[in-house]
């Protein structure tokens, strides 16, 4: 059931509020631009906001993010709506597009909620804590994450039984059942793409027993153990909750793999799990962390260096692709494959798995466009119409893209890559008005 | 220093490989693959010697025989380089290189010359009969001697000298020791791998395809021996005439099943199958089938009127002799088993 139609204005759409669509914004709002940013999660800043370090210099991911969340929120010049999704774009002149948002409701007024948790604690229902990956629970009345912009609760109206503890407790009576989906026809002149990516779903090699073997866990999951808002405190395998002594990275888990449909490279699993590996040898001094890999691809600046110092700091690496697991009786894991330095295969024991999923596109952009097809490239990542002169052009004029949604990058990239697409977008706007 | 021959691959391709190139030794195929161990690591070795062009390397390595082509290398290949085809390539190319005639060679190579092969057999056939008057007695009197000195001839004067090609290949001329003890002892692995066939038992796909090929080996050789030895088409006794019926009927029903994975394409293993592959599998079928028409027309006294049909008969029977077997994939029967038989007596 829809509500009224509502309108509004914008010079730019920023679609996607993650750190490449949280940066592109900030750069077109100083600029003086009237900006809105359409996230589809419950709070902005996207994957980042979630991970623990960054390579190569292990800075605090989440004191990286959390500043510049804070300041798109409140900035003056950009509007976020949270929880909602483009229905689709088409062009209206010359000049200006319309895009039509459907903004799903949160069964809490913002404006109202004081973040005090009261809700989370009467709320009888739990379910999988999706910010955590599935680790831990959550309940159905929530705050998204700790640090999510903006912390404010939501009702997950799909888990919810409708008992209205919530309601009874809640102090500043913000908790409203009556809220509908609300469909706005928003008027811009220009349109970032900032959609990022999606991690692969290791479901699809069953080889690997994910969801089968209880100790096999996604390196995002290991990211959320090691993150600053972790949910257990330290590092422990699912399946018993012991701390593990022996941990495996398996690299290229889905990721130049025709197999599973990705030839490519997903550029950024090397290094990361080298900084996990550096993080657990922190975490867990006395633990032995390998890495199974077909070739290290440590390219960008800093790189090789972080490589020798996870090497100098005792991570075993080891060359050749994990072909199948197995599991043992008390949990443990037998890795096989073939140890390409000496030519024989082998199995080895672990107590924990992590699969370093690759990066896959996010193909919702393309639904986006009615007249002007998006273009995507041969692996469904958004096409960069020139990729060398204007790199953040798109196959249609006066639509732009950033970050992870032209093809996987870190973190470094992806906010180069939102600069170049609000200075595209910037004399865009500049030549037309 | 190892040689490479930089045009190998191309060459290889002949023999109904595919793009190896596209490998970049991730090491998965070997990791998937049942039969491979620490002893024996493989498909991955084999793809980068025929990358690299190391023939030597390859000529003097057991490996490929030693797998059994479940496919699941090939399936699970992130390059999708199809080492399980490799593999099977390998094989027919040792086929060639073990013969010291050199015609398997020509064979693998050019279909037209395993065709124009295919007629000149069944011309010789057609003058003997002539000559012979087609007089169906003396045709199958002496079809049945030729039998028997081609099995004799095939054996003594290409198979044999094959089998020590092999053993010098792969033993003595990478100078590997071996006490002599070891050949007597490892002897009953060879008739076990002969007769059995039981290592593919360790691949993971089924047990169905060992227990089909267990049997298609049953039946070949008990026609063989029902034929030859009890020769079938002149004997009387009940025993041996129901024995025969049994052998080939087991023959052209198996066989029909293999024919049809290889059109049905659906297992990894049946996918490409090259002509050498076909003309096996048919003549097989062909043999087994026209063996069992013939005995019929004689136990319903037709045959007299139906000479034709026992010319048919015979003229696979020659073709199968000698074509497929001294140059074509019957010898795999052989240099499997011996393989097996030489990896236990080096170990």
């Amino acid at each position: 059931m829809h509500g009224k139609i509502m309108n509004a204005s914008f010079d730019a759409l920023v679609i996607g509020g993650g750190i490449a669509g949280g940066e592109a914004a900030l750069n077109l709002a100083n600029n003086g631009f009237k900006v809105l940013i359409v996230e589809k999660d419950l709070s902005i800043g996207g994957k980042m906001i979630l991970l623990s370090k960054v390579f190569p210099t292990l800075d605090c991911s989440a004191c990286i993010t959390t500043p510049k969340v804070s300041e798109i929120s409140r900035h003056p010049g950009i509007t976020i709506f949270t929880g909602s999704e483009v229905k689709s774009i088409s062009r209206k002149s010359e000049t200006s597009f319309e895009a039509v948002v459907i903004k799903t409701p949160r069964y809490v007024i913002g404006e109202d909620c004081t973040g005090c948790q009261l809700c989370e604690q009467a709320c009888p229902v739990l379910v999988h804590d999706q910010f955590q990956y599935n680790l831990v629970g959550r309940k159905a009345a929530y705050i998204p994450f700790s640090i999510a912009s903006p912390r404010v609760a939501a009702i997950d109206i799909e888990n919810c039984t409708l008992c209205g503890a919530c309601e009874k407790v809640c102090p500043t009576k913000c908790i409203d059942f009556t809220q509908e989906e609300e469909e706005y026809c928003i008027d811009v002149k220009t349109v970032i793409i900032a959609t990022g990516f999606n991690l692969f779903d290791p479901l699809k090699i069953p080889r690997y027993g994910y969801g089968t073997y209880k100790n096999i866990i996604t390196s995002m999951q290991m990211e959320r153990q090691l993150a600053p808002t972790r949910p257990f405190n330290t590092i422990l395998r699912p399946g018993d909750g012991k701390v593990p002594d022996r941990i495996a990275y398996v690299l290229c888990t889905g990721s130049r793999d025709m197999t599973v449909g990705n030839p490519i490279c997903s550029q950024i699993c090397c290094m990361y799990s080298i900084k996990q590996a550096q993080l657990l040898m922190g975490a867990l001094p006395m633990a032995d962390v390998t890495i199974y890999y077909i070739n290290i691809r440590s390219f960008g600046k800093g790189f090789e260096e972080f490589y020798d110092q996870a090497k100098g700091m005792g991570v075993n690496f080891v060359k050749g692709k994990i072909g199948k697991i197995t599991e043992n009786e008390n949990g443990n894991l037998n890795l096989r494959y073939e140890d390409i330095n000496e030519n024989v295969v082998r199995e080895s024991e672990h107590d924990l798995v992590v699969l370093s999923v690759g990066v896959l596109p996010n193909t919702d952009s393309k639904a986006l466009f009615h007249d002007g097809d998006l273009k995507l490239d041969p692996f469904s990542f958004v096409d960069q119409a020139d990729p060398l002169a204007s790199p953040s052009k798109t196959s249609i004029d006066g639509v732009f893209v950033a970050g992870t949604a032209t093809g996987p990058m870190d973190i470094p990239d992806s906010i180069l890559s939102a600069g170049a697409s609000s200075a595209e977008a910037i004399s865009y706007l500049n030549r037309r008005l | 220093m190892a040689a490479i021959n930089p045009e190998f691959g191309k060459e290889l391709k002949n023999y109904g490989a595919f793009d190896f190139n596209a490998c970049y030794n991730c090491g998965n195929c070997t990791a998937v693959c049942s039969l491979s161990t620490e002893e024996d690591s493989f498909p991955r070795e084999m793809v980068r010697f025929s990358v690299l062009g190391l023939e030597d390397d390859i000529r003097s390595s057991l490996k490929p025989w030693l797998c059994y082509y479940c496919g699941e290398c090939s399936t699970h290949c992130p390059q999708e380089a199809n080492p399980g085809e490799l593999m099977m390539s390998l094989r027919r190319w040792l086929t060639t290189e073990y013969d010291w005639t050199k015609l398997s060679g020509l064979l693998y190579r050019s279909l037209p010359l395993t065709i124009i092969g295919f007629i000149i057999a069944a011309i010789g056939v057609l003058i003997f009969s002539a000559l012979e008057k087609f007089n169906l007695q003396s045709i199958m009197h002496k079809g049945h001697i030729f039998e028997i000195i081609a099995i004799a001839a095939v054996f003594g004067f290409i198979l044999l000298p094959n089998i020590i090609r092999m053993w010098w290949l792969i033993i003595l001329k990478p100078k590997i020791k071996v006490p002599v003890i070891k050949y007597l002892t490892g002897f009953g692995d060879l008739i076990v791998h002969m007769f059995t066939q039981k290592r593919s038992l360790g691949c993971d796909d089924n047990q169905l395809r060992w227990f089909e090929h267990f049997i298609i080996v049953i039946g070949y050789l008990g026609l063989l021996f029902t034929t030859v030895f009890l020769d079938w088409f002149s004997n009387d006794s009940l025993f041996v005439i129901v024995l025969g019926y049994a052998m080939s009927i087991i023959i052209f029903i198996v066989t029909i099943d293999f024919m049809s994975d290889r059109i049905k394409k659906q297992k990894e293993m049946s996918k490409f199958s090259q002509p050498s592959d076909w003309m096996f599998v048919v003549w097989l079928f062909l043999m087994g089938l026209t063996a069992f028409i013939v005995r019929l027309f004689i136990d319903t006294g037709l045959i007299e009127k139906n000479i034709w049909l026992y010319l048919f008969h015979l003229t696979i029977l020659v073709q199968w002799a000698l074509i497929i077997v001294p140059f074509g994939k019957w010898t795999h029967f052989l240099y499997r088993s011996f393989a097996m038989y030489f990896a236990k007596i080096k170990s």
